[in-house]
């Protein structure tokens, strides 16, 4: 080591630590990458080559056929669909749920920071609670809810439980967002004549954009990504893009088509993807202005 | 334009009492000053004339119109705040027209005020800008700007200048005052700072504890303070005083007081009923530091001067004063001197002490005795 510990000179980057540095972060980045990897090579490869071995390699013969299997063709169940009605079951669910979680998030956020009541304190806390409470133990209440409103096995049905369920996320980001926002700018307009609401969509909401991000990305990924509710609630003609892949994957009839497969799962993370390299870097500024006052 | 009247204002949080039953009136056009430490309920009192808080009971009226009940957007009052609350996401423009829009002014009548007001203000090339875009001087007017545009009935300031540098500070002060002069709107302003209160104040109201301590002309508050609290926190630095108690000779009441280098001093004391009363008890001498200087800077006319000799402890030079510290009964005294005064540390010097402008309060009490 070339006196990196040394007091004498000033401080400047020491090459060889450096250089280990980035050779561990590059393998960690390979490890994290090789997943992809695999799928990405495997689905434009022709079943026969993924049998004859080699995983990992690059393909002989390129082709597309199993992407448009997957989107249009596979079996799915008992029809030959591929995933293509399911990604958009997914999307007319995940939509609605994302904005209507978000706006009930903020509105709650502002109502608890702003339009402090007797109690508000008691009310935070049990919508934080429900971010730790377990998909599992809602399932049966929640099925008898959705059979009482008429909603069981109908896309807004599964809105409806998405929204309940990313609320207590979607408030406590916007309630930390909201307590270092300050209530002068509230004052001020109440006396320059604004209501509850405007002062919210004219005042709070315009100066939200990076805790909004956070809602949207946190609550799209985990709506899109989830299983269970999709299949406890969820019926032939509204089953999620999650689900669909599992019947796809875990067909028990036939041959394993992994190519198909693999097109179909990288077709179902696709969009999660897309979010997250759109808005990713207001992601973590979102995170980090909710995180300093709390 | 109008008059303030706030009547017997009480206000409570829970048990816990803010303002325990406050009486002040300012004129059309006055301007009020609510001074007083931090915790005084200064800034609760302007709140609740802002109509941002409630009142527990009493009543406060603009002109001879009872505002207690009234929406803070009702009040047509407009307010200056602290942090200078500016709406982050509109540019400067948008915020001054923002109150307009909200009760329904045409964008072109908004648009002329908006001008009006900015080239008033001096910031017409600023309106296009947010406020992060500003420094803290420009928000300041930016703010006054948005209350100026509203014309309203009272001007309600909550300390506005504390988060300015001390330069920019007193340019803004006088910034206010002028403008205050040009608009004569009556004014409610909040401070900490007693020289704010009496540069600006047409009626000064000084609080502590959410009780009005005394309410009356910055003249009033700063030569005849009604009690000990006024008396040592309006003037820097503040007044000087000493425990002691009243004698009576052949000559009249007096007061002893002895010094380090130097025989005890005879304090003649004016003969009132009040002092009479206190023979042989305990008074609070109070004394200016000003009123307490060197013999040619001493103001005489019609003044009762007492000239002597006394040793100076320490010496604090100021730029345009020098404050000379002598020990008197052993408390320390600061004589307010001109540097050519020349006084130095563990030398005696001649101070003279007017003592017209001796004020005396009773030690139990706290309150004056005249």
């Amino acid at each position: 080591m070339s006196g990196g510990t040394s007091q004498d000179v000033a401080i400047r980057g020491n090459t060889v630590t450096r250089i280990i540095i980035h050779v561990v972060l590059f393998l960690f980045a390979v490890y994290y990458l090789l997943p992809l990897w695999v799928m990405l090579v495997n689905s434009v490869k022709p079943l026969d080559e993924i049998r004859g071995g080699n995983m990992i390699a690059t393909p002989q013969h390129w082709t597309f056929e199993p992407w448009l299997q997957a989107w249009s063709q596979a079996q799915i169940g008992v029809q030959a669909t591929g995933l293509k009605p399911y990604f958009l079951n997914s999307i007319m669910m995940v939509v609605p749920a994302v904005a209507i979680s978000t706006i009930l998030g903020a509105l709650n956020g502002y109502v608890l920071t702003k339009w402090r009541f007797k109690g508000d304190g008691i009310v935070f806390a049990m919508l934080l609670l429900s971010c730790f409470i377990p998909f599992q133990i809602v399932l049966i209440p929640m099925a008898r809810v959705l059979g009482v409103l008429g909603l069981a096995g109908t896309i807004p049905g599964l809105v409806l439980v998405h929204v309940v369920y990313g609320l207590g996320f979607t408030t406590l980001f916007f309630r930390n967002y909201y307590a270092a926002f300050p209530t002068e700018l509230i004052r001020a307009a109440q006396i320059d004549g604004a209501g509850f609401f405007r002062i919210f969509f004219r005042i709070l909401l315009p100066s939200s954009a990076p805790i909004i991000v956070v809602s949207v990305i946190w609550q799209f990924t985990n709506i899109w990504n989830d299983f269970l509710f999709g299949a406890s609630f969820s019926d032939v003609d509204s089953v999620p893009m999650t689900v669909a892949l599992n019947n796809l994957v875990n067909s028990s009839t036939g041959v394993k088509e992994y190519n198909v497969h693999f097109a179909g799962a990288i077709l179902a993370a696709l969009p999660t993807l897309i979010v997250y390299v759109l808005s990713g870097r207001y992601f973590v500024r979102g995170l980090m202005a909710g995180a300093v006052k709390g | 334009m109008a008059s303030l009247t706030i009547r017997n204002l009480k206000k409570n949080y829970g048990a816990v009492e803010i303002l325990k039953g406050i009486d002040i009136e300012i004129e059309d056009g006055g301007f009020l000053v609510l001074v007083g430490p931090s915790g005084c309920g200064k800034s609760t009192l302007l709140n609740t004339i802002a109509g941002l808080e409630d009142i527990t009971s009493g009543d406060i009226l603009i002109g001879d119109k009872s505002i207690a009940g009234l929406h803070p957007s009702k009040r047509d009052i407009a307010m200056v705040f602290q942090s200078y609350a500016l709406y982050p996401n509109m540019t400067v423009a948008k915020n001054i027209a923002f109150g307009m829009e909200m009760r329904g002014v045409s964008k072109a009548e908004r648009d002329k005020a908006v001008a009006d007001v900015a080239e008033l203000l001096q910031i017409s090339q600023l309106l296009d800008r947010k406020p992060s875009q500003l420094s803290g001087g420009q928000r300041q007017r930016v703010a006054m700007g948005r209350a100026l545009v509203r014309d309203p009935q009272v001007f309600l300031f909550d300390e506005p200048l504390s988060n300015l540098d001390a330069k920019l500070r007193v340019d803004m002060r006088t910034e206010i005052k002028r403008m205050h002069l040009r608009m004569a709107t009556t004014t409610v302003y909040v401070t900490h700072d007693q020289i704010e209160a009496l540069t600006l104040a047409t009626k000064i109201a000084v609080l502590k504890d959410g009780e009005l301590q005394q309410f009356g002309t910055p003249d009033e508050i700063y030569n005849d303070p009604a009690n000990v609290f006024v008396a040592e926190f309006m003037g820097s630095p503040s007044m000087n005083m000493l425990t002691v108690p009243v004698e009576e000779d052949a000559k009249g009441l007096f007061l002893t007081l002895t010094r380090a280098g130097g025989d005890a001093l005879r304090l003649p004391l004016p003969a009132s009923a009040a002092m009479k009363a206190r023979i042989g008890k305990p008074v609070i001498f109070g004394l200016r530091p000003e009123a307490m200087t060197d013999p040619a800077s001493a103001d005489r006319q019609g003044a009762e001067i007492l000239e002597d000799q006394f040793l100076v402890d320490v010496v604090e030079p100021a730029g345009a004063d020098v404050f000379a510290v002598t020990v008197l009964n052993g408390t320390p005294l600061t004589a307010r001197m001109k540097p050519s005064a020349r006084v130095k540390e563990g030398e005696m010097a001649p101070f003279a002490l007017n003592l017209s402008r001796a004020v005396f309060f009773d030690p139990d009490t706290q309150v004056r005795l005249r």
